[in-house]
């Protein structure tokens, strides 16, 4: 009996091994607390926030030091701040029951996450403080909006224009660049340069670049709200896939890819545009500031997107995206959240920091502001940030299966796998159910 | 003997001894770390992964029960297909393959020549570099232009494939890439072939075996066990693949989607991440994963069932 005494003696002990082990990440918090309680003469303790954002490097530091700024002016709410550029852990995080206090996302997982409870909706502190939304671009502020409620603010936003080489458009006797779709497309014939039996050597303009932006410039839409619709077989989204189609199919993909293999990384000096293997590209406002640290001697114009030759009205069209803030679902401390959110895209934050990294601010009040004098290419950017045809990808529950399923098929589209018709009809196929 | 014999099974007869339950006691005692984690992280998981196989489940919001549905929309789901074939032609053709370059690899290794040590680490380095490490090495070594696979065959005259970025080419370079580590393969193989008795040759020898005949009738079914475990966990391997894929044919360049140049590197394991983590579909998810359960068994049982004709074991 002594025996087996011993024995549930041992199995005790191991189970409360494991229990203690289980809660020992509780204990010291909660020692610290009363402690600080009984001696401490504040009856309030400050609160401490995790704040969880996707930058680095650079642009994280400039981050850090809105965050150092807002803990010398408050020390009643302390900010911690973490750079974790993998989106997927706060998922994690949300779901284990300890989530960051406020952190960064896409503008296209917004809705997505919000919808399903993820992030936690901001209505009532918007109306109890008087932020007015208003004053941000309605294309931005919109992907982080659905069926009335307001899950993230944007602090950010990205909008692609049309960069040009200047001398190698020289060099082909173009003036100026192409403003409707049919001059791009001439454009691209008369800069696309063959030599060596065919081998290709210089691009107008990569054709698998960017079918959202190009469905704006058709004035297309991908989903019919009122229908409850997805359209990704709009005409206007169809004309942009049968514009790349058109383009690819000039080279084919046998050289299309022999030509891209041989291209240098992005974020280098190396970077087809800044070398001269691409004549055009399409890309963001960071851009400019890239060229100046990669390829200084670059000449270079920044223009606006070009439109569908037959409809006038839809000039200066764009697909904006965007980076935003927003407080997770079951945070300890939502009004100590909000208020450092609430802070932190106040006008002055967000030139700050916006200027710092070379984005494009949300707020239409920022876009005359001084701050941006200096940053490269901004005068176009921040001009063409206000134009009215600009848009951005409809934002509901399924929305990031849809890009990832529309991108899927115009790539397959663009290598001849499936017809334009069939590749569209799958992704309608595919994503119309999800509609709810 | 005869007594302790009929001693046991009188034991048996009354049940276990105080003694027996003890010792019966402390083995569970000591297990228990092992039967406390395969019960929370194995059996636990396994079951709720049916169960949200058979739900609508996003992570977020309580688990929404949708019956077969989840299943009725995978036997509709192009990905799925195109996910399933990608996977297949790994199984079956580059599981042999590196199979085969293993067990070529393990006989060289297996010479008695100056030097022999070095060579069977060289070739055993490869295994030891992380996978994503050695992806990351091979981009460089595939890169059409300036990679060194493509130096040498520009060398030899022979034609420069655009390897990860054409979609005929891309699941060839992984089966390259494959060949690259096979030494670890070979690692296993060469404790085989150094278990096979030396009398065995002699005896061929003398009865005027040729190497073929040596290689095919003594070794392939004295390592024929080894192949069988093989083959085997190639196969798991091939119906898991996913880092390789991930790193190659990661995200910004294919427009967010993940799976390659014409999605020529969607694998199993990647459509069911993507629908997993990029798209939340959890029991859509689950769904997959219990579809692709299915198979690795159906095929191992079925490798394990042909086995019984040209696997031999020792003293049968």
């Amino acid at each position: 009996m002594m025996r087996k005494g011993s024995l549930w003696g041992l199995i005790f002990i191991l189970l409360l091994a494991i229990l203690s082990g289980c809660s020992g990440k509780d204990t010291p918090s909660s020692g610290k607390e009363s402690g600080e309680t009984k001696g401490g003469d504040s009856p309030k303790e400050p609160v401490e926030l995790s704040f969880w954002y996707g930058w680095t490097g650079p642009e994280g530091e400039a981050l850090e030091k809105l965050i150092k700024k807002w803990n010398d002016a408050n020390p009643d709410i302390k900010v911690k701040g973490l750079s974790q550029s993998d989106y997927q852990k706060q998922l994690t995080a949300i779901t284990g029951g300890n989530p960051p206090d406020v952190a960064s996302n896409f503008g296209k997982d917004v809705v997505p996450w919000g919808e399903r409870g993820a992030m936690m909706p901001l209505d009532d502190y918007i109306k109890k403080d008087n932020v007015d939304l208003g004053d941000f671009v309605p294309a931005a502020l919109s992907s982080s909006q659905s069926q009335g409620k307001t899950y993230a603010i944007p602090i950010a936003m990205h909008v692609s224009m049309l960069f040009y080489n200047k001398d190698m458009l020289e060099k082909a006797g173009l003036n100026g660049p192409p403003e409707t779709m049919g001059q791009l497309k001439e454009y691209i014939a008369k800069l696309s340069v063959k030599e060596n039996g065919g081998k290709l050597q210089q691009l107008g303009l990569w054709p698998g670049v960017d079918a959202f932006t190009f469905s704006y410039s058709y004035g297309g839409s991908f989903y019919d709200a009122d229908k409850k619709q997805v359209t990704p077989d709009h005409a206007g989204v169809k004309a942009a896939i049968e514009f790349g189609k058109g383009i690819w199919d000039q080279f084919g993909s046998k050289e299309l890819d022999r030509f891209a293999s041989g291209l240098g990384q992005y974020m280098s000096p190396q970077n087809p545009f800044f070398t001269g293997k691409y004549a055009m590209t399409i890309d963001g406002e960071w851009l400019p500031t890239f060229i100046k640290q990669f390829a200084p001697n670059l000449k270079y114009g920044i223009a606006p997107i070009p439109y569908d030759d037959n409809n006038p009205n839809l000039k200066n069209p764009g697909n904006v995206t965007t980076s935003v803030f927003y407080i997770p679902k079951g945070v300890k401390h939502p009004d100590e959240s909000w208020k450092f959110l609430k802070w932190i895209t106040e006008p002055e934050q967000m030139a700050e920091f916006t200027a710092a990294i070379g984005n494009l601010p949300t707020r239409t009040s920022l876009q005359t502001h001084e701050i941006y004098k200096d940053v490269p290419g901004f005068k176009e950017f921040l001009q063409y940030s206000s134009s009215p045809n600009l848009r951005s990808f409809p934002a509901t529950t399924f929305s990031s299966e849809y890009m990832t399923e529309f991108s899927t098929q115009y790539n397959a589209i663009l290598r001849g796998e499936v017809s334009v018709d069939e590749g569209l009809k799958r992704v309608k196929d595919k994503i119309q159910p999800l509609v709810k | 003997m005869k007594d302790s014999i009929s001693g046991q099974t009188s034991l048996r007869r009354r049940g276990w001894t105080r003694r027996e339950w003890h010792y019966f006691w402390l083995g569970l005692i000591f297990a228990s770390p092992w039967i406390i984690g395969f019960l929370i992280f194995t059996v636990y998981p396994f079951f709720s992964s049916l169960y949200f196989s058979l739900t609508e489940y996003d992570l977020f919001n309580a688990p929404r029960w949708v019956g077969m549905d989840n299943y009725k929309a995978i036997m509709k789901d192009h990905n799925f297909y195109k996910s399933i074939s990608n996977t297949l032609f790994m199984a079956f053709i580059s599981v042999p393959i590196t199979l085969f370059s293993s067990l070529l690899i393990a006989m060289l290794l297996n010479f008695k020549v100056k030097g022999i040590n070095y060579y069977r680490t060289i070739f055993y380095l490869p295994a030891v570099i992380p996978s994503v490490a050695s992806a990351l090495l091979w981009t460089w070594m595939l890169n059409p232009d300036f990679g060194l696979v493509n130096i040498f065959l520009r060398w030899a005259g022979l034609p420069d494939p655009a390897w990860l970025l054409d979609p005929q080419f891309t699941k060839p370079s992984l089966i390259l890439m494959g060949l690259w580590g096979s030494g670890a393969g070979a690692l296993i193989f060469l404790a085989a072939l150094q278990g096979v008795p030396q009398t065995y040759y002699e005896a061929a020898q003398v009865d005027g075996a040729n190497w073929w005949h040596r290689f095919w009738k003594i070794t392939v079914p004295a390592l024929s066990p080894i192949i069988l475990f093989q083959l085997i966990m190639g196969l798991i391997g091939a119906f898991q693949i996913f880092t390789e894929s991930y790193i190659l044919a990661g995200g910004k360049s294919n427009g967010g989607s993940l799976g390659g140049p014409g999605q020529s590197l969607l694998f199993y394991a990647v459509n069911l991440y993507q629908e997993a983590f990029m798209n939340l579909k959890m029991g859509y998810a689950s769904a997959l994963a219990w579809i692709l359960f299915i198979i690795v068994m159906l095929i191992t049982l079925l490798v394990l069932k042909t086995s019984k004709r040209w696997v031999y074991y020792g003293g049968e």
